[in-house]
């Protein structure tokens, strides 16, 4: 069958590449953008993620995992007297200064724990091992400290809140929404630096039993620890999430973002197309004369969208899967999972047959006795 | 006698133009038989145009009737007059309209696709009708490639792809210089006489007269002769 509406594209090429370049465009500002924001969003859940907690118990109310509140550390010894709790570890997580050679001071994200290894914490350690922490005043630094702390190696030395520690170890992927490094060191050691946090702690782990039913156990935890929060894995990660989307305007901002790169894309595909069913309105005429009806012309009008839609979304995929490895560079993560780009391609097409209505507007009242006119 | 592919009977065309209702048609009577050639002259403004438009059934009378290869289109909808329009009218254009976009072969395909045959068979019944018109050899051009004559050749291709019975010409010589004006008319004439289809051609050019059968005048939306060609001129 012949395509009239791909033979008309391609014989128009200019306006063609006009067209698929707005739709790329539009395509590589959603991805790209939505993408950081989820990479950053992945980073705000990391540690939560790959912790091996099934329950974590915090303060009441605290927004999300990096602004950590404290509470009596005695709450573990409730938490491990819960039937179907094999385990309950408590954790440290609190902001602190650490000193750069050139006396600058910066801030660091410690986690703090008596057994990093029973709860996979940290995940990626390519230098050191998690339980040489246990040896005196030593860190586990993450590799994207070197952005804001300057180049350091293992067996190097920092201050922290005064106290000299020993990098003993490198971490990989630790870092949290803000993009501040996480320091991993020993529990007892975090409580010795901070005056607030001696007798306390911010977070308690909670590993369940084999076969433990985790809603039972949290209604459990709850009632001994009235004073507390107490949300499964997923319910802790999407609390977390969620503070940075709602309370920061960062989701607004995202939304924005989405809406004026969608725009950008109706308006270049329907004034494009627009023009372009214009300038074959006597085409469209001879079409109607020769039997053909509205919907003959509607498919027109339709592929060529669907076309700019196919093109551009695959030109602004790859656009967008190319800056991956340029913003990686800069520690920044473009996260595009297939299901995330599937939404994107829907939308892609969507937008480009919503745009091409407006040519169905145009063209559905052409008369056919145009043909007869010089 | 031979059979009528078209018939107009006492067909009137009213348009309103503001507060004025222009009488375009004023009752006209005509038929066009298998095989014939009907030359309709007429000077601008005559109504020759809207007269084809309905006996095209791309415009409805505002009274009269309209029967097109046996069948009665006078009250049709827009779909049945869409119907007869696919299935038994070529239409051959001053200006050719082909699409600019498609070759010779593609155009003369496309108007077959529309009309609902598709594929393999489209694409050979394309092929034998452009052999028909002398313009194989030009199935892979683009229309800006091609003179006025073959242009006009691909656009008569395209009025007989789908072997309608009627062919509706709207000054097919206009555009074009003596001697390829002539060789069209020619051409005219051998698909009415040969293949038996009723040729209508709205026409300024006195040379049409040289193949109609017949030449009806039209002057301010009336008939004004319908008579044999030779008691014409």
């Amino acid at each position: 069958m012949v395509s009239l509406a791909r033979k008309n594209l391609l014989h128009d090429r200019l306006r063609f590449v006009i067209t698929v370049a707005g739709v790329a465009f539009a395509v590589t500002l959603v991805l790209v953008q939505v993408g950081l924001f989820m990479g950053l969003l992945d980073k705000s859940t990391v540690t939560i993620r790959h912790a091996s907690a099934d329950l974590w118990i915090t303060s009441h109310n605290t927004p999300n995992v990096d602004f950590a509140r404290t509470f009596p550390e005695t709450a573990v010894l409730r938490a491990r007297s819960v039937p179907g709790v094999e385990r309950a570890d408590n954790l440290i997580v609190s902001f602190m200064n650490i000193q750069l050679p050139n006396g600058a001071l910066e801030g660091a994200l410690v986690y703090a724990l008596q057994d990093f290894g029973a709860w996979r914490l940290p995940w990626n350690v390519p230098e050191g091992a998690p339980a040489d922490l246990r040896r005196g005043y030593s860190v586990l630094m993450d590799r994207s400290a070197a952005l804001r702390y300057g180049a350091f190696t293992v067996g190097e030395q920092r201050e922290i809140l005064g106290r000299r520690f020993r990098i003993v170890g490198t971490t990989q992927e630790a870092a949290s929404f803000t993009t501040t490094p996480i320091v991993f060191m020993d529990y007892r050691n975090a409580q010795e630096l901070q005056e607030t946090l001696r007798g306390n702690t911010t977070y308690v782990l909670v590993k369940l039993a084999p076969g433990a039913d985790v809603g039972a156990v949290q209604a459990e935890l709850r009632r001994r620890l009235p004073y507390n929060d107490v949300l499964t894995r997923d319910q802790w990660a999407m609390q977390s999430r969620n503070y940075w989307v709602r309370s920061t305007g960062l989701g607004m901002s995202m939304g924005v973002t989405v809406f004026l790169g969608v725009l950008v894309g109706i308006v270049i595909v329907a004034q494009t197309l627009y023009t372009s069913a214009v300038e074959h309105i006597k085409e469209f005429g001879t079409v109607k004369a020769i039997g053909g009806s509205n919907l003959d012309i509607y498919r027109i009008l339709g592929e060529q969208a669907l076309v700019a839609a196919v093109l551009g979304f695959a030109l602004g995929a790859v656009f967008s899967y190319l800056a991956r490895p340029l913003m990686a560079a800069i520690h920044l993560n473009v996260l595009l999972t297939p299901g995330f780009s599937a939404v994107v391609f829907a939308g892609t097409v969507l937008m480009c047959l919503g745009s091409a209505l407006f040519s169905f507007r145009r063209v559905a009242g052409i008369d056919p006795a145009l043909v007869f006119r010089t | 006698m031979n059979e009528k592919v078209l018939a107009v009977r006492d067909v009137t065309k009213v348009f309103d133009e503001g507060r004025q209702r222009v009488h375009v048609l004023k009752g006209i009577t005509m038929d066009v038989a298998e095989g014939e050639v009907v030359a309709l002259e007429g000077p601008s403004g005559s109504g020759k145009t809207t007269l084809l438009s309905i006996m095209g059934c791309i415009l409805t009378p505002s009274s009269g009737e309209l029967e097109v290869a046996g069948r009665r289109v006078g009250a049709a909808d827009a779909g049945a007059l869409r119907d007869v329009r696919r299935r038994s009218i070529g239409f051959v254009f001053q200006q050719y309209n082909l699409f600019p976009a498609l070759t010779a072969l593609e155009n003369v395909e496309y108007s077959l696709n529309v009309r609902g045959t598709r594929g393999r068979a489209a694409h050979d019944e394309a092929k034998r009708v452009l052999e028909r018109v002398g313009l194989a050899e030009r199935a892979g051009f683009l229309p800006r490639d091609l003179s006025g004559g073959q242009k006009q050749r691909v656009a008569i291709a395209r009025a007989l792809a789908g072997s309608p019975p009627v062919l509706l010409a709207d000054e097919p010589t206009a555009n074009l210089d003596t001697a390829v004006g002539g060789q069209i008319l020619d051409l005219f004439q051998e698909l009415a006489k040969s293949e038996g289809r009723g040729v209508l051609v709205v026409t300024h050019d006195p040379k049409v007269r040289r193949i109609a059968d017949r030449v009806v005048g039209i002057r301010d939306g009336r008939l004004v002769a319908d008579g044999a060609e030779q008691d014409a001129a």
